[in-house]
């Protein structure tokens, strides 16, 4: 076991795990956070995808124990009072989900990628989900969603 | 589209009531679910794929400190009651019955078999503690094919069977067989094989089982498409009485046919719980799902064409071999469904078809988008093949074949009729936006560069639910539905409607705020919970129909009772009432109303006399009305490297009629998520066996699942119906995409590759095999 | 798939690593980004005892170009070389190759000397690494060492860093004026492995070709050179022949494995396709340079 403290969604938070536990299983269990999900642990389907200082990370590719000092985000702390931030509102305005077990992480690598390229068009776009297997949709509803997302931050 | 009272709703893209806590990640999977004293499961799996288990010495797992229990497969006969696998037992299935165990217990019979379940505090330690059980296994032949299967010496995979025959061969014949094939000007031989591959929702199968010993009571939450079909799977396999098992099932993580009933180590984890007096835990990870949670389409066939020279594709005559796998699955029904469907939209006169199903040792055949797609498969591509060999255009050979939309309408030769079928008019509308003359000639421009483009499109009907049947199954031919007015005036559905993606939340809610006149915000849609949602099943592509046809029709008789009290309430006659927005007024008079929330407070506050029906719900069945077809033409462009076999589909175009939309979003959702699996299963998708059975497609890097890279914006036309109801004209979409898109992209590639004289009797097509088509083939064909 | 019981060591300083690995060997597996080691972990076919976590050595981080070489310390992430003007200014090979590995998540956390140091021969960075001559330097409580490339990629995810050395940075050289580079790689799908992948470059001096490096990515259990073809052109001058001449040769020498996803021979078609793609883009590349 090792002690760790984190910064996790704005919150310090504090949890002894087991090395070998993966920052997903930490979110997960130790934290209740269940938002972020399990699809492959083996770091190819994305579903797992969350924050970490600033960066998209997959969860399950990293040690809880690594995280310890580090500044998480994960798909609870995107808005506030459990509300819908802007790409979160675009995505249920463009249809985007279909049975949502891939979109916390979805959410997670596409508000990392718009903080980045915040003029991205479609083929960036697709380029930066690429990594992130959904098998409901078809990727296009979630693309529009990125991409008016996008569109009215260019707006404002 | 007749008979909606308000189409305030229906017809539009309301937006998701799932979404805010899809959005949020507030969804709750399986996964998600955490019980005081709860327990984790974990698997002991044969690494071998056909082999006797000689013993298993699980005292090592067990003394792991952590680890709970370990149940072997001998320990778990004996606290649970063998049975038919539960879907088969409910589409009735008569033929070869395999006698296993729920766990392995005498032999393993595909790699990944589980021997045993140890049940511990955490996954991690359940994982340590299967690491510690001990099994000797001595090694038996793998039978990895059907052809060895059907071979005679093949070692039985299952004693009590005595050989490897899922289906016994049998044949049938519609329309006069062989007279056709001996008068027509030729006849030509196909052979054409769809490649294993499967489901892989992004959730995989899993389960809380939750017993309690004081009420006797198993509580099962469940990832299921129907919390009534696990329910009787739990119920039996434990011996327990229907009525005391409670499956409660919330957001699923996809499914596309997977997880129907219960699995085996399902009703494994059950029967732990109840053993122990502690809820368990299970859910299988990636590695599970790839390798046994199931697969499907294995299936060879050799087809007959009886055509004219013109052009008429008079019969077929067809031989079907289909890979079942190991234990039972849904491949042996498959091919009756794929042997009715088989005509499509088109005259065929005759139709032979023989099938055979193989026992294998390798994931059950499971149900899969689409059961019977390779259908559509077998017929697109043996058009278009003959097509080449007459010098036909691949859309003049459809336009010739399809069977014209009369009334009475044509009959398929394998007995449904083509009602309200318009394959011609999708294949027109796919012209106009494509405009073919003019890809031909960007097509030969890019060949002169060395280029290859290419063209295919493909047409298809679905029953989604299909035209009125005279022999309704009992179990799926009708769709209930409760619905009640609460006494704060929300508009209740109780489905047995389990859905996985499908939206029925908001779509089933815009039926009936529109037909029964309240916001849509004023609807709710109970789903999950079998001690309150009536039986259904989400599969088949039937709900659009079925349940948006009882939510209509329901939401008219809840209406009437509602109108008939509020009638009393402020003494005027029913018919002279009305409710919009949520409000019962009097026709004429707008300073009437009164709120349709304050009518339900009144209700609950009797009591009434006894000619006064307060109690405002509704039992309510319907039998699909006079049904319809789905249906399209998709046509897709594609670009072929030919020197690296790498295909990219450039432009992907649908026509479809599902008849009137309820959610176009929603629809359109559908039909991309199947085109992008067609997609997925030409280019990158394969269950793969090695020779010895051992499976090589166990984790994403070798099962390659498409990407945002990989599917092109898939333009969608929605045509104009021909409305056969007179209320109700929702058809399904769940299957069509699937069905339809693997041919459409095989075409294309073919047309692309066709300089080369390339012609393509397979499904799945990986760059190496794009490589070696070209080098094998003869241009001069 | 949950990782197996693993004990745990985070070092915060190079000498500190460098002891661990002295007293536990080949028990322990250096853990970088872990892009890499954490699914074979969580596979369970990876089973080291010990994970000696050196992602809090601050000193192992960092690129730096000094007379013609360009050093990158072992735990530099790869999205932090994929944005550093000094790499793409100097080693435009090395920048052609990094967005091509994995995705933008994979990059976060993986490292430079985690790449080379694992040996995937499927893998972008080794192929770089080979064609380019790159050095590592290791160090363990015997001293210090700086393995060549082309003795550093032994076989199949096997690298000659003993077990108890640590990888401290990669050395490539800055390329000269007059070079054009090309990274061509053919995938199942944008972000996987290479099925064949070829680090390309050429410098001309005077219309000809005066050095020609070309290395495999996925046609040997190591990154291999294409030795004959790079004779074949030193000296000549760029044209499609020669080009088409030297892709024949550089395919011919090979002996690629067969796997799922391709086969032996598929593999030296794309091989061949590959050379002559690559060579045409690195002369271009070359002659805007001039």
């Amino acid at each position: 076991m090792v002690n760790i403290t984190l910064r996790v969604n704005g919150a310090t938070c504090t949890g002894s795990p087991e090395a070998r536990k993966t920052l997903a299983d930490f979110l997960r269990d130790d934290l209740n956070l269940t938002g972020t999900h399990l699809g492959c642990e083996h770091g190819v389907c994305g579903a797992c995808t969350v924050i970490v200082d600033g960066r998209a990370v997959r969860s399950c590719l990293m040690l809880a124990v690594q995280a310890a000092g580090r500044e998480v985000t994960t798909i609870e702390g995107l808005a506030d009072d459990g509300g819908l931030g802007p790409l979160q509102q675009a995505m249920w305005d463009a249809h985007s989900f279909q049975c949502g077990f891939c979109t916390p992480g979805m959410v997670m690598q596409a508000t990392a990628f718009l903080s980045d390229h915040p003029e991205a068009g479609e083929q960036q776009v697709r380029e930066a989900l690429s990594g992130n297997i959904c098998r409901c949709t078809g990727y296009q509803s979630i693309i529009d969603g990125v991409l008016l997302a996008a569109e009215r931050n260019r707006e404002r | 589209m007749t008979a909606i009272a308000a189409e305030r709703y229906t017809g539009a893209s309301i937006k998701r009531s799932e979404d805010p806590r899809i959005l949020t990640g507030t969804g709750r999977y399986v996964d998600d679910i955490k019980l005081p004293g709860m327990l984790h499961a974990a698997f002991v799996r044969s690494p071998l794929a056909h082999a006797r288990v000689l013993s298993v010495d699980v005292s090592a797992a067990r003394a792991l400190p952590g680890v709970v229990a370990v149940l072997t497969g001998a320990d778990l006969e004996a606290m649970t009651v063998p049975g038919p696998d539960t879907l088969m037992a409910l589409m009735g299935w008569q033929g070869p019955s395999p006698e296993f165990t729920l766990l392995a217990t005498d032999k393993v019979r595909l790699v990944g078999d589980p021997v045993a379940v140890v049940i511990a505090e955490s996954r991690y330690l359940a994982e340590d503690g299967c690491e510690l059980v001990e099994v000797e296994y001595d090694d038996l032949p793998a039978v990895v094919n059907a052809a060895f299967a059907l071979d005679p010496s093949s070692p039985p995979l299952f004693a009590n069977l005595g050989d490897n025959i899922a289906r016994r061969h049998s044949r049938s014949e519609s329309g006069d067989v062989s007279g056709t094939l001996a008068n027509a000007d030729r006849v030509i031989d196909f052979h054409i094989d769809v490649h294993r591959h499967q489901n892989v929702p992004m959730e995989g199968r899993g389960c809380v089982a939750s017993y309690d010993a004081d009420q006797g009571v198993m509580t099962f939450y469940a990832a299921t498409q129907g919390v009534h079909v696990s329910r009787m799977a739990v119920a039996s396999r434990l011996g327990l009485e229907p009525g005391k098992v409670h499956v409660l099932a919330g957001d699923i993580g996809g499914s596309f046919g997977l997880k129907i009933g219960a699995s085996r180590e399902e009703l494994a984890v059950a029967a732990a719980s109840r053993l122990l007096g502690r809820p368990v835990k299970w859910v299988e990870d990636r590695g599970e799902n790839l390798t046994v949670s199931g697969q499907a389409r294995e299936e060879s066939f050799d087809v007959r064409a009886a055509i004219s020279n013109d052009g008429d594709l008079l019969g077929l005559d067809v031989k079907m071999v289909i890979d079942t796998g190991s234990y039972p699955g849904m491949g042996v029904m498959v091919p009756d469904i794929l042997q009715g469907m088989l005509p499509g939209p088109y005259k065929l006169r005759a139709l032979g078809f023989e099938s055979t199903a193989a026992i294998t040792n390798k994931a059950p055949y499971v149900a899969y988008r689409g059961p019977w797609a390779s259908e559509t498969f077998v017929r697109e591509r043996v058009l278009n093949l003959i097509a080449k060999d007459l010098g036909l255009d691949p859309v003049e050979i459809r336009l010739r074949n399809f069977a014209p939309r009369t009334d009475p309408p044509a009959m398929m030769v394998t007995g449904r009729p083509l009602a309200g079928v318009t394959s011609k008019e999708s294949l027109e509308r796919v012209a106009q936006l494509v405009d073919f003359p003019a890809f031909r000639r960007r097509q030969a421009e890019a060949r002169a560069q060395g280029r290859y483009l290419g063209l295919g499109m493909a047409t298809f009907i679905e029953a989604a639910p299909g035209p009125r049947s005279a022999e309704p199954d009992a179990a799926l031919g009708n769709e209930s539905m409760r619905l009640r007015l609460t006494e704060d005036g929300i508009v209740e559905l109780f489905t047995g409607q389990m859905p996985h993606g499908q939206s029925h939340q908001t779509t089933l809610a815009q039926i009936a705020a529109d037909e029964f006149g309240v916001p849509f915000e004023q609807v709710r849609v109970v789903v999950g919970d079998s001690d309150v949602v009536p039986f259904g099943l989400t599969g088949g592509s039937r709900s659009a129909t079925m349940t948006g046809g009882v939510t209509l029709h329901g939401a008219r008789e809840l209406k009437a009772k509602v109108l008939d009290f509020a009638a009393h309430l402020m003494e005027v006659s029913a018919q002279d009432l009305l409710i919009t927005d949520g409000n019962v007024w009097v026709r004429g008079d707008p300073a009437s109303a009164v709120a349709v929330s304050e009518v339900a407070q009144r209700a609950a506050s009797g009591p009434f006399g006894d000619d006064v029906d307060a109690k405002l719900e509704v039992e309510a069945t319907y039998d699909g009305g006079e049904g319809g077809w789905s249906g399209g033409t998709h046509c897709a462009i594609v670009e072929v490297d030919v020197e690296t076999g790498i295909v990219k589909v450039e432009r992907y175009v649908a026509a479809e009629d599902c008849g009137a939309l309820i959610n176009p979003a929603v629809v359109e959702g559908q039909i991309r998520g199947g085109i992008a699996q067609g997609i997925g299963a030409v280019l990158l998708e394969r269950s793969a066996y090695a020779e010895d059975g051992t499976f090589q497609s166990a984790t994403f890097m070798d099962y390659l699942m498409p990407t945002a890279c990989d599917v092109p914006r898939i333009e969608i036309q929605h045509l104009e119906t021909v409305p056969l109801d007179a209320h109700v004209n929702f058809r399904g979409v769940g299957e069509g995409g699937m069905i339809v898109a693997p041919p459409t992209v095989v075409n294309a590639i073919e047309d692309a590759l066709s300089p080369f004289g390339v012609r393509i009797y397979e499904q799945h097509l990986p760059p190496a095999r794009i490589l070696e088509l070209i080098a094998a083939a003869d241009p001069g064909q | 798939m949950k990782l197996p019981p693993v004990e745990y060591e985070a070092p915060t300083t190079v000498a500190e690593a460098v002891d661990l690995l002295a007293e536990h060997a080949d028990e322990a597996s250096v853990l970088a980004g872990g892009q890499s080691l954490i699914p074979l972990l969580a596979l369970r076919l990876a089973r080291p005892e010990l994970l000696i976590d050196i992602n809090g050595i601050d000193e192992l981080s960092g690129v730096s170009a000094t007379d013609g070489q360009v050093a990158i310390g072992a735990m530099t992430r790869e999205y932090v070389a994929e944005e550093s003007e000094t790499l793409a200014g100097t080693v435009p090979l090395l920048a052609a190759a990094l967005p091509l590995i994995g995705h933008e998540a994979i990059r976060s956390r993986g490292t430079i000397g985690g790449s080379l140091a694992h040996g995937d021969p499927a893998a972008e960075l080794p192929a770089v690494a080979r064609a380019l001559d790159a050095e590592f330097v290791v160090r363990s409580q015997s001293g210090e060492r700086v393995i060549p490339a082309a003795q550093w990629f032994e076989g199949y995810l096997m690298t000659s860093r003993r077990p108890d050395e640590l990888l401290l940075e990669a050395r490539f050289p800055a390329a000269r004026p007059g070079t054009g580079t090309s990274f061509q790689e053919v995938a199942r799908r944008h972000g996987d492995f290479a099925i064949v992948g070829l680090a390309a470059s050429l410098t001309l001096s005077g219309g000809t070709i005066s050095d020609a490096r070309l290395a495999f990515a996925g046609m040997s259990d190591v990154p291999v050179r294409a030795a004959a073809a790079e004779d074949l052109l030193v000296g000549e001058s760029p044209s499609a022949e020669l080009f088409e001449e030297a892709a024949r040769r550089a395919a011919d020498d090979t002996d690629p494995p067969a796997d799922l996803h391709g086969s032996s021979d598929y593999r030296k078609k794309v091989a061949a396709a590959l050379v002559r793609r690559g060579l045409r883009a690195a002369a271009d590349n070359a002659n805007e340079g001039q």
